[in-house]
């Protein structure tokens, strides 16, 4: 039997020739006769009282067709709360500011004009009269409550706690190493910034949105404005970029939405470049307390973590991203006593929400630099103290002490790679040679190892369905919506592979709630592992159902069928059906929702770096990656996954940091102060693999979009402190020149 | 982030940019490449009632040497600077500075008028022209002046640029006797604006230095010409000692502040290597260039 399977293959990426063509479509390029354009008004405080908004020079210009804030719209509903995030009603974010501003870049107001120039004209000319109050910027300051944002409500929206105390086994462990970590924020800055159009017709709206999950966001609308879902089509176009920042319901749409409906007109918002700055989410923002004990060999025997989660001004996604981090904070390695509180803390600041890595990179790199403050304190090598303390490959299923089953692993297996990859003997005996010889600059080889979690939600499924036409082509349907990660390629070759048909055969539709009504969306990795095996499902069934039926109609015995290439043929004879044939009196088509447990990819990343002597200069010579995301799928797609992953996780180390000045006014406003890697800042890549199939999905893949930030930056920092001789002081994220320079010339 | 209304004239000769530009010179300005105006423009904190766009001017763009000077029109743009071979003959501070300015897209479109006209403090070419000793070429309602690049630049994005004057070339020295010259910026990442930038200029005769110039880049309210750095080193043989001290005295003449991209003293220290190392290269040049003739 000619089996045909696509996986392990890369075919070209079916989105590639519009891109390259300059064809696709995007919601800005959306045309719909008579839309209005929207732009916002927004704070310039971080905090204080909203007394009024002065909207009449405004409202009689010419060309404005409207100028509102809340106290116009009294029926405007809130934003709704995010699934799984604590948010305490009295802290919701209203869609407008309402008599209070919490972070500079709120809105205030909105003004609607038939053009965007119009629009802009006539914002300039709304007054909003706000008495500044203390703003409070930093959370563990914030935790405090000496300023409040929702009196009397304490700043300390949540706390959650992994584990007990681990007091006594720090009071009695031989060593102990201690460190403060600023885990900075960070703007997801995907090209395309946020965007929506809404068409209202009667009672019906289309939504077209530049988002992740618009299943999610079409219950959130039809529950905000109170109808029903069926009157709410939402519709993802091609997407520049999300990266986690575009699964949530904002104010702004909520704002787009209510106008729409209230005009009976189509209206659009397109953001800006400032406003994605000031007022779309942010991520990380984390302050870290870590107390790691161990014996004089490098045994692990407790860790304790404190973690101040700084969430902006509203609690929103971040409030439950803070608590990713404490779930992942044991990492790959037995820890047999763990104590983790995590507060999650309002500030006079945008609010946070998931960053791609949301929460696991938080984790990652303050255990692996305290791993290796741990390796400079006992005089051992970084590898070795992490081989000395991996789980054993032989111990998975693995529950860690936070309660994360890791399902499979092999860390060592990764590290070992790395290091080979890396070179790593040959870079510590040139290290050793300008150590001794003091010629050359400085040099650092640094190492992450992580392990992530993919799938989202535990439990959390997706929808998938497979249809065949009559024509005997294949339609597949899948709830997991692209962001520019080429499901339609991928998510074809499961559905091919498994119904053993030409991948041409297949199309794929997503990102419309008419089409696929159902499904839960792309972050968290979880597209093709939940996603796709979900289409892997659906596909089996139908081609079940599809030999049911060709044993009906052939009238034989399902043993006597033969399946080749979409044809059912009668052993030993000529008679045959195809799959278009069986197809065109009764539609055939399944469909799956597929739950598996969350899955948990892992590996380890090698930096070299070297350190200019009189500046600080810091040239990152090479990257080694190695991943274990079990089966690949399509090793080009997860190769642009890494390459992606990697530069934001270079951002993150090196140069990007989200800064509020002390009265909260953000210094970040455009990609001139913002500093953003671009693939010039790449160094010499190697990629490679391990591969550890995940056992709880069919096709023993895990997740593969968020790796490379994780693992990237502590290897990279870890490089530095090391070509520093482990002085790490001052050495906080992003590790920018000057900070390298102040260590270097302490010590001259 | 679209500008307010403005009205837009595109002359084809300088007289009438000139007229147009008279008319109502202080809500008027002139559009080069439009890399810092456009932005200006966009953020709304700019809005002027007139734009003159100066590019369909022709001959604005001359790059060509006369009477003892590289003659570079103002409408030369950054790549053109980058690319072309007498500068990268004769030229080498030049063309070290061109191919570190901003990103390909910018230099495509960014003039060298513009970028001296803006008067950002953290631009490049000013650096290099006051290394040079440049002189612009500007022309206005009464004629054309002269004005020597020290002059020019005043303040931050202050020149002592008349509202109703255009900048038509900028003019430098031909180089003499044995010379070396470099660019050297610490920026962020490729295409950011300077941290630091030092443009560095040498002339030799035999080994003793007959001319020195410097030029630093985003250490001060303006460009700085540090001047005793380089009376320091006119007149003398080349030696690293000289150098240490003509850095020294560069960190001196440097005044920075402290912002996203480091604190002044950081700025300092690294104007003192960058200074140090840059003569070392144009010394290295020099010698080079000595050897071959
Ligand atoms: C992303 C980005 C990065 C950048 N990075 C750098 C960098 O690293 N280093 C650097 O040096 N620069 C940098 N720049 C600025 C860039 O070099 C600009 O090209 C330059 O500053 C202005 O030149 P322009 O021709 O674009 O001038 P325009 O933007 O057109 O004009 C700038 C100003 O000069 C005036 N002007 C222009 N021409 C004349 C003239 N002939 N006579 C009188 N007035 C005139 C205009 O009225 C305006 O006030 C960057 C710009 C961008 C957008």
């Amino acid at each position: 039997m000619g089996h045909r399977s696509y996986v392990g293959q890369s075919p070209p990426r079916r989105e590639d020739p519009g891109l390259v063509a300059g064809a696709h479509r995007y919601v800005a390029d959306i045309v719909v006769p008579g839309c209005l354009d929207a732009v916002f008004v927004r704070s310039f405080e971080a905090h204080g009282l909203l007394n009024a908004v002065d909207l009449a020079a405004a409202q009689s210009m010419e060309g404005i067709v409207g100028a509102y804030s809340a106290g116009e719209l009294p029926d405007l509903p809130v934003t709704p709360a995010p699934p799984r995030a604590e948010v305490p009603p009295e802290m919701s974010w209203p869609a407008l500011a309402r008599d209070r501003v919490r972070f500079a870049g709120q809105p205030i107001a909105v003004v609607l004009a038939a053009d965007r120039y119009t629009a802009e004209d006539g914002a300039e000319l709304v007054f909003a009269d706000i008495d500044p109050l203390e703003a409070v910027i930093d959370p563990g300051p914030a935790a405090s409550d000496e300023v409040m944002l929702f009196e009397p409500r304490s700043n300390v929206v949540s706390v959650r706690e992994f584990g007990a105390p681990v007091d006594d086994v720090m009071d009695s462990a031989p060593v102990v190493v201690e460190t403060i970590i600023r885990n900075e924020r960070l703007c997801p800055t995907s090209i395309e910034t946020r965007g929506i159009v809404v068409v209202p017709d009667g009672d019906d709206i289309t939504v077209h949105v530049s988002h992740q999950a618009p299943q999610r966001l079409r219950q959130s609308l039809a529950r905000s404005f109170g109808i029903e879902a069926e009157l709410v089509r939402v519709i993802v176009p091609h997407v520049g970029g999300a990266f986690g920042a575009k699964s949530q319901t904002y104010p702004e749409y909520i704002v787009i939405a209510h106008l729409a409906r209230k005009l009976g007109r189509p209206v659009r918002w397109i953001e800006d470049r400032r406003e994605a700055f000031a007022g779309a989410t942010h991520g990380r923002g984390q302050t870290q307390r870590l107390r790691l004990a161990a014996d004089r060999e490098g045994n692990l025997l407790a860790l304790e973590a404190l973690v101040d989660a700084d969430i902006g001004a509203y609690p929103h996604t971040g409030e439950f991203i803070a608590a990713n981090t404490g779930w992942m904070l044991s990492g790959p390695y037995t820890i047999p006593h763990l104590h983790v509180r995590v507060r999650a803390v309002v500030t006079n600041t945008t609010p946070t929400a998931a960053y791609r890595g949301a929460g696991r990179p938080e984790a990652a790199y303050a255990l692996e630099r305290a791993l290796d403050r741990l390796a400079h304190r006992l005089g051992a090598d970084p590898a070795e103290l992490r081989l000395r303390n991996f789980i054993d490959r032989n111990e998975f299923p693995y529950r860690s002490p936070t309660g994360a089953v890791y399902d499979s692993g092999d860390h060592a297996a990764a590290l070992r790679l790395a290091l080979e990859r890396a070179g790593y003997d040959d870079a510590r005996a040139e290290q050793r040679r300008r150590r001794t010889t003091g010629d050359g600059n400085p040099l650092g080889i640094g190492i992450g190892s992580y392990i992530e979690r993919s799938g989202g939600q535990e439990g959390s499924t997706e929808f998938g369905s497979v249809t065949i036409e009559p024509d005997g082509t294949v339609v597949a349907r899948s709830g997991a919506t692209p962001q520019g990660q080429g499901h339609a390629t991928a998510f074809a070759q499961v559905v091919a592979s498994a119904l053993e048909v030409e991948l041409d055969r297949v199309s794929v539709i997503q990102g419309d709630t008419d089409e696929v009504p159902v499904g839960v969306g792309t972050f968290g990795s979880r597209s093709m592992q939940v996603g796709g095996s979900s289409l892997h499902h659906a596909a089996h069934d139908a081609l079940e159902e599809a030999r049911l039926r060709a044993s009906a109609h052939l009238e034989v015995a399902e043993a006597d069928l033969r399946y080749d290439d979409g044809r059912f043929t009668v052993v030993g004879t000529d008679r045959s059906v195809t799959l278009g044939q069986l197809a065109t009196e009764r539609a055939l088509s399944a469909q799956a929702e597929f739950g598996p447990p969350q899955a948990f990819p892992f590996g380890t990343y090698v930096a070299v770096v070297e350190l200019d002597r009189d500046t600080g200069d810091i040239s990152l010579e090479k990257l080694v990656a190695v991943d274990d995301c079990g089966i690949v799928i399509n090793p080009k797609l997860v190769e642009g996954q890494s390459v992606g992953s990697i530069i934001q996780g270079i951002g993150q180390a090196l140069y990007e940091q989200v800064v509020f000045d002390e009265y909260g006014q953000p210094l970040m406003s455009s990609l001139m102060d913002y500093s953003l890697p671009t693939v010039a800042e790449l160094p010499e890549l190697v990629l490679d693999q391990t591969v550890t199939p995940n056992p709880n999905v069919p096709l023993g893949n895990k997740g593969a979009g968020e790796a490379g930030c994780i693992g990237t930056p502590p290897a990279i920092v870890n490089a530095i402190v090391d070509a520093l001789g482990g002085r790490d002081e001052g050495i906080d994220l992003p590790v920018t020149p000057e900070k390298v320079w102040l260590v270097l010339s302490r010590s001259d | 982030m679209f500008p307010s209304r403005f009205d837009y004239s595109a002359p084809d000769s300088l007289d009438e940019a000139l007229a147009t530009l008279g008319q109502r010179a202080d809500e008027t300005k002139v559009l080069a490449g439009g890399q810092s105006l456009i932005p200006l423009l966009k953020l709304r904190f700019a809005a002027p009632a007139t734009l003159v766009d100066i590019n369909r001017i022709p001959g604005l763009d001359v790059l060509e040497e006369s009477n003892g000077h590289l003659r570079i029109g103002t409408l030369a743009r950054h790549n053109q600077l980058a690319a072309d071979s007498l500068v990268g003959r004769r030229y080498p501070t030049i063309a070290s500075a061109a191919p570190q300015i901003a990103d390909p897209l910018v230099r495509n479109l960014g003039t060298i008028g513009g970028s001296l006209a803006h008067g950002d403090p953290a631009g490049d070419w000013g650096s290099v022209m006051l290394a040079l000793n440049a002189e612009v070429v500007v022309r206005g309602p009464t004629g054309e002046r002269r004005i020597p690049i020290d002059d020019f630049l005043v303040d931050i994005f202050t020149t002592s640029l008349n509202e109703d004057e255009i900048v038509t070339e900028v003019l430098v020295p031909q180089p003499e006797g044995s010379f070396g010259g470099a660019y050297l910026k610490l920026e962020r990442k490729v295409g950011d604006f300077a941290t630091v930038g030092v443009a560095v200029h040498l002339e030799l005769d035999g080994d003793t230095i007959a001319r020195a110039g410097l030029g630093l880049t985003a250490v001060g309210s303006r460009n700085i010409k540090p001047t005793n750095a380089e009376n320091a080193l006119g007149g003398n043989k080349c030696s690293d000692e000289l150098f240490a001290e003509a850095a020294r005295l560069a960190a001196e003449a440097a005044d920075p502040v402290s912002d996203v991209r480091g604190p002044a003293t950081y700025k300092r220290a690294v104007v003192e290597a960058y200074v140090k190392r840059g003569l070392a290269e144009a010394r290295d040049q020099a010698r080079a260039r000595a050897g071959r003739t």
